[in-house]
Parts: structure tokens; sequence; C-alpha cells
């Protein structure tokens, strides 16, 4: 696996899918390719959100824990982004993931990847774009959930 | 003739002994008054008459200075100049005879076949009497003559060249040692300098002196006597000759030599003056130049670079101004000085052939006159040289020494008593006075010794000079101390300064390692000079009044410190380093320090069997994919190409980083194995792939620094390669491509590349990590042919016997690497999640298990701290300085702001630590910002204005429980600055009293 497949993953992620090829290839160069065990834990809830992950091979679980042993709430496969949400907020990481199988990740550095944001306004916009994509969606289950 | 110097140089080897002179030097003058010099020297122990003679001042005259210390040597060598002067008269007297006797055959005038050859007999004028005859001499023919008498002429040239090759070598060695011994003594006289003329010194102006502005000042030592001693015989035998030629000519010369003597000085006294002026100059240039360089931070932060540049702009041009004149003026002297020179051969040919022709002078008279004036101009030029050069140094010298005037100097330390400092410590009417008025006035008080003693600043200068009094770095200007009532001027300086440590608020720390700092206060036992091997060296440094004891060797006096030997030292420093809290540090440091096998080689041995427990157990773990070790026989995938090409650490800048793209043995053995087209691909990819993804980001940006092969000015220049390669490879393909056209090009320049693309380009792999970096550029055949230009680059840098690469080996530490590498003997697999994380803490337990730490500890005081201690944080410069003094184990350890660095709660501890030690039979005295700690010293002194009240006696809360008791806890939350509570210097107020003192200064 080189950096040109890291590319093709990056370009899946729906916040990616407008940027430059050559930003994405250094988005994934500046990016470290980690290997986690099945059952390692990319992060635990609580922790300093320091990177993202781009999932490139695998599956990894995100769970809370619950009074009963921990709740999964999500499953994520290959080319899926996790962790973005925190190093854009700055905020401790709201749950735990694991991988579950053997999984590769990119890991995306905060630092790095807030670098990029403010160097290159094309990657800014993409970010924007899906985050304003995500309000406008969760407006519409929040009306959902208010009529229904 | 060698042996002859040999035998000179041993019989003058003795240098006039110290403190012999009568004088006694102004050093002497400025000791305690009723020390005899010689005397107290003498009865010093442990001190070398050598530095009570280093110590002794300097003569006002230069030439007195240089008669005292040299006077053997100056007279041994006019001996040997005198000495050679009757041949040098013989080699003057043999062109006549060859003419006249041989060649015009004047010898065989009177009919006679054979003339006498060698006959030794003493020539002398007619008016004097007859000659004395020593040996008849040889009957010879014409021929026999004419080939003798040239063959003693080549014979007296040789020996001439001889005479002057001794006295040169003699010259040279007499003016070296006399520079040796002036510029130890001017670095002696330099820690004597008062604390006042210290401030008004600039360190980089005094460096100059003793470098640059001596240097001359050495070079004419060796001339001094000898010069006009040795030319000006050499030119009055020219003249003498001259004259019993040819009377009028004699006088001839005489006058035009006259006229130069006496035109040539005067126009040299401007010269002077310029040169002084232009000594000075030099001298504050340097001076501000340091001064520059020193404040470089502010500067920078001022944004003053523009304003700097224009002020050094200034002086250099006024500098250039001053050489300007002094050339105009000296090649104007140069050119009257030669015309005059012409001007005697002009009379010689012109009168001298007058007198020819009316044959009152011979041929062979005149040839002779003419061959003697030839010697005559250049001692001459070089009398009149010398004479200006004696000007010149003697200002020189005078300029130094007004540097190291009497009145800048403290006395020499005279012996004394050296008794513990038990006792009633009083001060009785102690006053300091500062050039802004007084510091302290009238303090009398007492102290019973030993005490925890606090002294409680008012925010003023008060009682840091007094902790400094106290401490000997000021000198009170009225009154005194005593214990017992002996007043501590009885003491030895020596003494006093092995017994009382001072840890201030600005730690002082020399380049070197952590333990050549702590044990700085150690190096007071000079080693026996008889373990000196170099007898010569010896006998040099005995000959230049230095000092004898050997260097470098062990200075360090052991048993000051408790302890017997380096180990148990070691074991001390690291005890205290620990109590302080640096020993974490100190351990990190250790890792990253280097194993010298031949310095450790417990350590060494224990390393090899730790880095194999430290594989066996990660393996037991299942971890062992986290490391891949270092295999002679693999390509570690996680290190970079040039660590798998070398396999060792670099030792050299040759071998390191890009520069072993360059390395000729490298690029051979790379050549051989094709290895170097294949770095030259890769290299193309990278540089490529940089220039896509780089492309945009501004330069200076710290992803460049992070993350690119290249530089940001390195795109253009990579870019510019690429381009190059794409325009012949275009030409290339226009033009056909068979094999022999290939080989043509390559041989007439046009390859792909030209070498220093090439060069450029294989650079870049050699810093390539596959798995990090995933450009896809390394496949498994050329990891096998990489392994085998391993060992072909191994037998490449043996054979050519350079070395530069300290070789992994697993059996063997490598003593170039860290520590860390060494354990690991591996590289860590970044690609797995959290693996340092996993293999530091094994390691860690590992290191713990096997209770490798002490030792690893140990190798950790071998850091370096930098210049001034840059490498070492604020606080480890603070905890080194402090430990310097603890290790002494002072009778009395004053400290003023020394804890500050540390932040309030480390400060507090350390404090803690030290009441804790101190107080049963040592002193410590504190010099406190508030009242806030007061209540943990058994003696409190305060300061008020330019008094100390006290001492306040109190019962100590109990020093052993350092925890803060619920008083100092509300202190410790209270509005002031925290760290300020241990500061000594309290504060702002403090420091912006202190900066005006300085300002005033």
């Amino acid at each position: 696996m080189t950096l040109e497949t890291e590319v093709q993953s990056l370009r899946k992620v729906p916040m990616f899918r407008e940027v430059d090829p050559a930003r994405l290839k250094l988005l994934a160069f500046t990016s470290e390719r980690v290997h986690f065990a099945d059952g390692q834990r990319f992060f635990d809830r609580g922790d300093a959100a320091d990177a993202a992950y781009l999932i490139l091979d695998g599956e990894a679980a995100v769970t809370l824990d619950g009074p009963q042993g921990p709740i999964r709430l999500a499953l994520l496969g290959a080319n899926a982004l996790v962790g973005e949400m925190g190093i854009l907020a700055d905020q401790p990481r709201s749950a735990t993931v694991t991988a579950v199988v053997p999984t590769t990740a990119l890991r995306i550095d905060r630092r790095v990847f807030l670098e990029l944001l403010s160097q290159f306004p094309q990657i800014a916009i993409a970010v924007m774009r899906e985050l304003a994509h995500r309000l406008e969606m969760t407006n519409q289950q929040l009306a959902q959930v208010r009529t229904g | 003739m060698s042996s002859g110097a040999d035998t000179a140089e041993r019989t003058s080897g003795v240098t006039p002994a110290a403190g012999r002179d009568p004088a006694g030097g102004r050093g002497a003058r400025a000791r305690p008054a009723g020390q005899d010099p010689a005397t107290a020297a003498a009865s010093r122990p442990g001190n070398d008459p050598e530095a009570a003679d280093a110590s002794g001042g300097l003569d006002r005259s230069l030439f007195r200075y240089i008669w005292r210390h040299s006077k053997r040597d100056q007279i041994l060598i006019c001996g040997v100049v005198l000495a050679s002067l009757p041949l040098y008269f013989a080699s003057l007297d043999l062109p006549r005879r060859i003419v006249n006797e041989a060649i015009q055959g004047h010898a065989f005038e009177k009919g006679n076949e054979t003339a006498k050859f060698l006959v030794l007999r003493l020539q002398m004028p007619d008016w004097f009497g007859h000659d004395i005859a020593l040996f008849p001499g040889f009957d010879v023919d014409r021929f026999e003559l004419l080939f003798g008498l040239s063959s003693m002429f080549l014979l007296l040239v040789l020996i001439n060249g001889a005479f002057k090759y001794w006295i040169n070598v003699a010259k040279g060695a007499l003016g070296e040692r006399m520079l040796r011994r002036l510029r130890f003594q001017l670095f002696s006289l330099i820690m004597r300098f008062s604390p006042e003329s210290l401030r008004q010194t600039k360190a980089s102006e005094v460096a100059t002196i003793i470098r640059d502005e001596v240097e001359p000042i050495g070079g004419f030592i060796g001339d001094a006597y000898i010069l006009p001693a040795f030319l000006g015989t050499q030119a009055a035998t020219a003249m003498t000759f001259i004259l019993l030629q040819n009377v009028w000519l004699g006088l001839l010369a005489a006058g035009v030599v006259g006229i130069q003597f006496v035109v040539i000085p005067r126009l040299r006294r401007e010269l002077l003056r310029l040169g002084r002026q232009r000594q000075l100059a030099s001298r504050r240039l340097a001076g501000r130049v340091g001064e520059v360089v020193d404040g470089i931070a502010a500067v920078h932060s001022n944004g003053a670079e523009a304003w700097e540049r224009a002020e050094i702009g200034h002086r250099l041009g006024g500098l250039f101004d001053l050489r300007l004149r002094i050339y105009q003026r000296k090649f104007m002297v140069k050119f009257l000085n030669n015309l005059l020179a012409q001007m005697t051969p002009f009379l010689f040919y012109c009168i001298g052939g007058y007198f020819a022709l009316k044959g009152q002078l011979s041929i062979g008279q005149l040839v002779a006159v003419i061959a003697a004036y030839r010697d005559l101009p250049p001692p001459l030029k070089e009398l009149i040289d010398w004479d200006q050069q004696r000007l010149d140094v003697q200002v020189k010298y005078e300029q130094v020494l007004q540097q190291f005037l009497p009145e800048r100097l403290i006395g020499l330390d005279a012996p004394g008593r050296d008794e513990s400092l038990c006792g009633r410590l009083a001060a009785e009417g102690l006053g300091v006075q500062e050039p802004h008025g007084p510091v302290l006035a009238n303090v009398s008080l007492s102290l019973p010794l030993p005490a925890l003693i606090g002294i409680v600043s008012d925010g003023g200068p008060a009682a840091s000079t007094f902790a400094e009094v106290l401490a000997r770095l000021a000198v009170p200007t009225s009154g005194r101390l005593t214990l017992d009532d002996r007043d501590l001027a009885e003491w030895s300086g020596a003494a006093l300064t092995r017994r009382i440590a001072y840890a201030g608020v600005d730690p002082i720390l020399f380049p070197g390692s952590l333990r050549d700092n702590i044990v700085y206060g150690l190096n007071r036992r000079p080693p026996d000079a008889a373990l000196v091997t170099d007898a010569k060296a010896l006998a040099e440094a005995r000959r230049t009044g230095n000092p004898v004891a050997p260097f470098p060797a062990d200075w360090i006096d052991y048993e000051q410190a408790g302890v017997t030997d380096a180990a148990a030292l070691d074991a001390l420093i690291l005890d205290w380093l620990t109590r302080i809290g640096m020993g974490e540090e100190v351990y990190r440091f250790g890792l990253l320090g280097q194993v010298d096998p031949e310095r450790h080689p417990e350590l060494a041995a224990r390393l090899i069997e730790a880095r194999i427990a430290f594989r066996e157990r990660l393996a037991a773990q299942g971890r062992a994919h986290l490391v891949e070790p270092f295999d002679p026989a693999r390509y570690n995938r996680q290190a970079t190409v040039a660590e798998n090409l070398l396999f060792g650490v670099p030792t050299t800048t040759a071998l390191t980083g890009r520069a072993l793209a360059e390395h000729a043995v490298v690029r051979l053995v790379l050549d051989r194995t094709g290895l170097a087209d294949e770095l030259v691909t890769m290299g193309e990819r990278i540089a490529a792939t940089m220039l896509e993804i780089f492309q945009g980001l501004p330069s200076g940006h710290p992803l460049f620094e992070q993350f690119s092969f290249l530089s940001a000015d390195e795109l253009p220049e990579y870019e510019a390669i690429l381009a190059r390669r794409t325009a012949t490879e275009a030409s290339a393909a226009r033009h056909g491509g068979g094999t022999l056209d290939r080989v043509r090009r390559r041989w007439i320049g046009l390859g792909r590349y030209g070498s220093a693309d090439a060069t450029r380009l294989i650079a870049l792999p050699l810093a390539y990590i596959e798995p990090r970096h995933r450009l896809g550029l390394i496949d498994d055949a050329f990891r096998g042919r990489l392994v085998e230009a391993r060992a072909q680059l191994r037998a490449a840098l043996d054979e050519a016997g350079m070395g530069g690469v300290d070789f992994y080996d697993p059996d063997r530490v490598c003593a170039a690497a860290p520590l860390r590498d060494n354990l690991l003997f591996g590289r860590i697999n970044q690609s797995v999640a959290d693996a340092v994380e996993t293999v530091t803490a094994t390691g860690t337990a590992l290191v713990q298990e096997m209770q490798l730490a002490p030792a690893i500890t140990r190798v950790g005081l071998d850091h370096q701290v930098g210049p001034e201690g840059r490498f070492l944080s604020s606080v480890q410069r603070a905890v080194v300085s402090l430990v310097r003094a603890l290790i002494r184990r002072p009778d009395l350890l004053v400290l003023d702001g020394a804890l500050s660095p540390m932040g309030e709660t480390r400060a507090r501890t350390v404090l803690g630590l030290l009441l804790e030690r101190f107080g049963r039979e040592n002193s410590l005295v504190v010099v406190l910002p508030n009242d806030r700690l007061a209540d943990r010293f058994q003696l409190v002194l305060r300061a008020a204005g330019t008094q100390i009240h006290g001492p306040e006696s109190q019962e100590p809360e109990t020093p052993a429980t350092p925890a803060a008791s619920p008083g100092e806890m509300r202190a410790g939350a209270g509005a002031a600055a925290p760290a300020a509570a241990l500061s000594g210097r309290a504060g702002d107020e403090t420091g912006s009293v202190r900066v005006e003192q300085d300002v005033k200064a």
C-alpha cells in the first residue's frame, strides 16, 4: 500500500471529495499509517483529541461505557473518518473507538490538519461544506422528532 | 653547529627564580605590608614558585622586563653573534683576494711560480704594527690558488649560513618563551582584577589584548637586544672595511647612513601616533562585537540590527581611515629610504671609479668596497626597522600595561589561618560604599556559628550585599568581620574560598559536562609535577614561569567532598541531584548519552546483556514485531537507506546526512554495485513528489521543516535538475539511443545527469524509510543489493583506513550511538500504534530490574551543558550551581536567589532539605525576599535601608518536615508572585535597583 492508495481512500471521504489530488497527497504524506491489533484502542472517551483517523482497512467500533458494559454506537469500515469533530472543536473525545479486527488507519495529526486548513482555503471550504451538510441533517432529524 | 646549539639551550635553561628579583614587581607591592614576597611564596604550601612569579607584576619598561626574564639567553645569543663576526669579515675580504691575487695574478707578480695559500695571520692595518703569522701556508700555483680561495669563500658562506640559522631559531624560541610568559602573567593578573575593575572590563577586549596585542611584542622580544647587536656590528664591520679600503668612500657612506638615521625616525613618529590610535580603535571594535554577540537576543527583540550594523560600519570606516593614513605615511617613508639607499652606489660608482682610474684605488678594492656596501644597506634598513618596531612595541606594551595597573588588582593571597568557621562571627562597623552611595553603613552584629540564618531583604540591595560580604565576593570599604575576635583577614584567602561557598541568582557554567561543572569547586589539588611525563614540556613551563602541575589531569580534591574516589564522588553528586529533583532528567541525559566501553567497561558489558534480555522480553510478550533489530545480513525496514548502507553511526561529518552522497568511497561502492543509478531514480521520484505536493506552501512553513525531503529553498534547484533531465532525454530520443551513443553521450558529459545533479539526487533517498514515507520506492531486490553494498562499503572503508563509522555489532557496544539505541539495538516499528510507548515501558521496566539506572544516570553526568550552560534549562542551571556549592561541604553556604529559578514548591522542598543538612557543623545563610519563610531559620537578620538588624533568635519549626504548615499554605496562595517567595532578589524593585547600579557603574 502506498501513498497513492491512501489518496484514493481519502477521495472517498465526503469531506475531501472536492479537494485537489496534490493536496490530498500532502495530507496523506504528512499523516502516519498505523496498525491496530484486534481489540487495541484508537482512543478512549475523555482523551485529548490529538488526531483524526481514516480507516484504510479493517473495522473499528465506536462505544460508550454504560452501566452494563460498553454500548456500541457504530461500526466503522474502510474509508470511514473518525475523530475529526474532536480535532476541529478542540474537545476531549466523546466516545471510545476500538479496532475489532486487525485494522490499518491513517493517523491525521491535529496540528498538521489545522495547518493545512489555514494554508489551503480549498480544504477549509470542503470541511465547512461537510459540517454545514451535517448540521442541515441534524436540523432535519430534529424537525422530524418534533413533528413526529 | 647543532650540538653547540643544544648545549647552549641547556646551559641557559635556568630562569631567574621567582621572587628573587629585588624589585618584586608591582604585584608584590600590592601585598599586605610586612609580607616578604620570597618567604610568602616559599611558605605557601602546595604553591609553585612559578605562580608567585607569574602573579608578580610587569615592569614599566619593556626592555627591563625582557632583560629581567631573558638576560642569559640574550647574552648567549649575542655571544654567538660576536663569534660569527670574524668569519663574516673574512668572507668580505675574500672577493678582493680572489680578484687581486688569483685572477689578476698579483701573488705571482715577481715571477713566482707558486704562492702561499692558507697563510693564517691576523691582518692588521699598518699603523697597528706587524701581522701575526699563525700558519705558514701551502705552496700552490695560480689555478690552485683560485680554486682554493673560491672554495674557502663557499665554506665561509656555509658557516655564516649555519650561524644565521642557529641565531634565528634561538631568537624565535626566546621570543615565544617570553610571549608565553607574558600571556600567562597577564592571565594571572586578570584573576586578580578587583570587583570594581572587573565591572569596567569588557571580556572581549581583554581577550584581544592577550591574544592579539601581545603577539608583536613577543615577536619583537627575540630581537630586542640581539638584532641591534647583530646588525649593528655587521654594519659597523662593513663600514670599517670600507673605511680601511678608502677613507673618502667610507666617509661618504657614513654620511648617507647618518642622514638615514636622523631623518627617517623623525618621519616615522607620526606613524606611531596613528598606530596607537589604531590599536585602541581595533580593541574597541573587538569589545563592541563581543557586546553585540553577547546581547544578540536583545538586538533581535528590539529590532536594532540596522542600528548596530551602522555603528559597526562607522567604526570600520574609522579604522579604514586610520589604516589609509598609516599606509600613505609608511610608503612615503619607504620611498625616501630607498632613494637614500640607492644614492650611495651611485656615488660609489662615480667617485670610486674616479679614484680607480686615477690609480688611487685598486680595482679589487673597488669591487670589495662595492660588495661590502651591498651588505651595508640591508642591516641598516633592518636597524631602522628595528628602531621603529621598538617604539611601536613599547607603545603597545604601555597600552597593555594600562589595563593591568596595580590599582586595578587585589592583593596576592597570603598564607594565614585555616580553621573551621565556627564560633562567634561578628561584623564591626561594616560599610560598603558604591559609586552612587553607601549600600551598607556601620553594620555591627554578631552571629554564633554554626547556625541557620535568614536575611530578610527590604527590597533594597543591603541584604544581598551583606551576603556577598559574608561570601567574600564584595569587599567592605570600612569595618571588618571577625570570628571569635580574630579578623577574618588573618585567614588565608585559599582557606576561606574552600570553606565558604556561594550560589547566586545567575549560575555561571562553563562549557563541559555536567560533572565538570559540578566538581569545578573541587579542582583545587594540583597533581604532583612529578607525574608529568614530558620532561621537555616541564622544563619549558619552568623556564617561562608557567604552572608545572600536569594538565589535563585529575585535580579533584576528593577529601574535601568526603569521598575516596571518582566513583564515590559520582554517587554523591547523583544523590544530591536526585534529592534536588534532577535525577530523572540526568537519567534521560544518560539514555541519550554515549557509552565509551573503555571508560564504562562494566556498563558496556551489561548493556549487551540487557540488549539480549530486551529482545527476549519483547518476544515473550508477543511484541517482537514492535522492534526491528539491527542484523548485519538484513535490511532494516524501519531505518533510513543511509543507516542501512552504513550499518553504523558516522563519526565524521563527511559520512553524515547528505554528505554521504559526496563521499568518494561511498560513491565508488554505489557505482560498483549499480545502486547509484537506482538511487538517482529514487531521488527523481522523491523530488518530483515533493515538488508536486509542497508546491504552493510558503517557504519557511513548519510543514517543510517537519516532513519535506527538500527545504523550500531547494525546490527551484531540484525543479531545474528535473527539467535538465527532461531536456537531455528529449535530445537523446531525437538522436536515437544506441548503446554506443549512450556511452558516447555519457563520456562527453551529456548523460542523463551531470555528476553534480546525480549527487544532489542521490542525497534525497538517503533519508527514505519505506513504511514511513510510503512512496513505494523500495523492493526486495533493492534491499538485497543494499545489504551487499553494506558489506562492500565496510570493506572499502576499512581498506581506505579512514575510519569514520562506528559499525553496529550485536556483541559490542556502539560507542557513537546513544545509550538508548544500544539497549534497543534496532528501530521501533513506527507503523504499529503506540509502539514507542509500549517499548519504552518495557525498556524502563527492564532497566529497573537489571538495576542499570544508576550506571545510566552516571553516563548522564557526561551530558554537555554548552556555552554558559545554554543546553540546560534555567532550573537545571540553578541545580548544577547549587550542587557545585554543596559538594564542597563548605563551613558556610551563602544562597542569594539560587533557588528562585526552581519555582515556589520545589524551592521550598530544596530549602527544607538544606535546613535539614546544615546548622550542626556548618552554617547556611539565605537571603529571603520576605518574611514568609523566615520562621524556618534559627536566626533572622533584617535589612532596612543601609542597616542590617538582628539577629532575632527563634526556635525554628522542625526543619525535618518540609511539608508546608497551614500558614505557609496561605502564604503560598497569597497575592505576591509565588516564585518570588524564595527568590532572594526580592521581586521587581530589587531588580530595578540593581539595574540602576549597573548602569551607573
